[in-house]
């Protein structure tokens, strides 16, 4: 009893040290924080005197006030909310598809030797294929509709989120397993209850990466066949030299990009409640 | 509780008596047991292993480091499958599990509660979420950690943790714990109130235990019985009835005359063990 008295208050200096320590950092960042800042809003103001006294050709890169003019503008007038939503979809569709699917597959290939040995070759081939060049075989055996558009999506954070858990599983202090296996977990324990939380650190790496490549594939395949979506508003007003619009679009594409992977950090802390790390966005 | 006979306290006895009829719940007939690792290098790692574990008796297993105890423990769990002989559990049980292990190292699992680690082997099973809680804050409340049920394990200390590890084993009410040098890591004065803390849980509870340690004080503090490993391959060279009292005190234990006896006794068995295991070891270092 002493002893566990003695450890809570152990452990009340213990959480008070490391808030010092994170203030100690804070104590330091200012002046950090401030260049950090400071740094891109300097860019996009040389950037901006730049266009204004044609140092620069406007047509092909308008100043930043006039891009969010135009994003203002498409948004009251044009259907840039919609094509925003429609690309917001097709990736969270895509997400869905293909990180779900990859995290079971690579968990099944890590955990059963057989299943690996077996699967391993096969993703492994098509794994090297230029995903983008599967897309008319696809459009060919799926059909030329979104579903063929979230499948292509779906491809990279599919073999990304495989690659990932799978080694990460390989990771796995044996002595987790052979506790399961001693209490004779079943295989929903197994998954669920032991190997998932034991590689989730691994698998908020993977889903950094899924999100570049999933955000990568959406604009892709929104330029090649999609008749909405921000990547055709992009590709479209290219094509007819529109810049400003092509411009609009890539801001707008950037700061869905952000939010998503912004949100991986707030994603992180709900689901590991026993580890908080430190992740530098 | 059961009344261990005169019959049994001499191994050879406990065994003919055993091959008669089939041993009593929780009893463990291990008859030449081998397990021969083939890897790069053929390791023999246990040789004709014969030991009889009588029913709610603690036996501790001592031997020099790397002579196979944890293999045969590994065995006994299901971990590993042997290469040679048989173990008999007895086959009287009912709903409950044959036998749970408690691992060295960490082996709580740090993404669960205190609550969900100790609950971990009923909610394999099955039970329903209030009757493992039930039984899980039972535990918690008998070792002390009650204010702990909802706290992650890295916010304990080592000693916490391995109390954790003891109750998610007696949780699961097994008829035999299997303990794998579960308190190895521990300081000396956490060690010593730990051992306590076991042999409270153990002495109300009519298991078997099977315990491998390094530690000969460890082993003649816990142990009803401590067997003497040798040296790989390894066999049970010997096995010492300790008559000390129970319940038994850690600490005061530790200046019983009969304590210190007994401690001299398996001593001079492991130590010979102990330098021909040395001595194998030699030639392929230089």
């Amino acid at each position: 009893m002493a002893e566990s008295q003695l450890r809570s208050a152990n452990q009340v200096s213990g959480t008070r040290a490391r808030r010092s320590s994170r203030r100690e950092f804070g104590a330091r960042a200012p002046l950090e924080r401030l260049v950090s800042v400071g740094s891109p809003i300097v860019l996009l103001i040389a950037w901006e005197i730049a266009a204004r006294l044609h140092w620069i050709d406007v047509r092909i890169l308008p100043a930043p006030t006039v891009v969010v003019a135009t994003i203002i503008d498409l948004f009251r007038n044009a259907d840039l909310a919609g094509d925003t939503w429609a690309t917001i979809e097709r990736f969270l569709m895509g997400m869905a598809v293909g990180t779900i699917p990859g995290v079971f597959v690579g968990l099944t290939m890590g955990l059963f030797r057989w299943v690996g040995i077996v699967l391993n070759p096969i993703f492994a081939l098509f794994y090297n294929v230029p995903r983008i060049a599967l897309f008319p075989l696809v459009l060919i055996l799926v059909g030329l509709n979104d579903t063929s558009n979230i499948l292509m999506i779906a491809l990279g954070p599919f073999f990304t989120m495989l690659i990932t858990s799978m080694g990460a599983v390989m990771n796995v202090e044996p002595i987790y397993r052979d506790v399961a296996r001693n209490f004779n977990a079943r295989p929903r324990h197994l998954y669920l209850m032991v190997t998932l939380p034991a590689i989730t650190p691994a698998l908020m790496d993977g889903l950094r990466l899924s999100v570049g490549l999933g955000l990568l594939g959406t604009i892709a395949v929104e330029f090649l066949v999609a008749d909405n979506g921000l990547g055709h508003l992009i590709w479209n007003s290219w094509q007819v030299l529109s810049l400003k619009q092509s411009m609009a679009g890539l801001v707008v594409a950037a700061v869905v990009g952000w939010f998503f992977y912004g949100s991986l950090a707030l994603l992180e802390r709900v689901v590991m409640p026993w580890q908080r790390r430190t992740t530098f966005v | 509780m059961t009344i261990v006979t005169i019959e049994q306290r001499s191994r050879e006895a406990a065994m003919t008596r055993q091959r008669e009829q089939p041993p009593k719940s929780g009893g463990i007939l291990i008859r030449g047991l081998g397990k021969t690792f083939d890897g790069n290098q053929r390791v023999e790692a246990l040789l004709a292993v014969d030991l009889a574990v009588r029913q709610g008796e603690f036996l501790c297993i001592v031997g020099p480091s790397g002579c196979g105890k944890t293999t045969l423990l590994r065995i006994l769990a299901g971990l590993e499958q042997p290469t040679a002989g048989s173990v008999e559990f007895d086959i009287q049980r009912d709903d409950r599990p044959l036998q749970s292990m408690v691992f060295q190292e960490q082996s709580v699992f740090p993404w669960l509660t205190v609550l969900d680690n100790v609950a971990f082997g009923l909610t394999v099973r099955g039970v329903a979420r209030r009757e493992r809680e039930k039984i899980a804050r039972g535990y918690l409340t008998k070792l002390g950690l009650d204010h702990f049920a909802r706290a992650y394990p890295r916010q304990l200390s080592g000693g916490m943790r391995q109390r954790v590890n003891l109750a998610r084993a007696f949780a699961n009410d097994p008829a035999i714990l299997l303990m794998d040098e579960p308190l190895a890591s521990l300081d000396e004065q956490t060690k010593m109130l730990v051992q306590e803390d076991l042999l409270r849980l153990w002495e109300g509870s009519s298991k078997t235990v099977i315990f491998i340690t390094h530690s000969l004080d460890e082993a003649i503090v816990l142990g009803d019985r401590v067997a003497v490993m040798s040296h790989r391959p390894a066999r049970i060279k010997v096995a010492y009835e300790i008559s000390l009292p129970r319940p038994r005190n850690a600490l005061e234990l530790r200046n019983n005359p009969d304590f210190i006896v007994a401690r001299a006794q398996v001593w001079d068995a492991l130590r010979e063990e102990v330098l021909s295991a040395d001595a194998a070891i030699e030639p392929s270092h230089g």
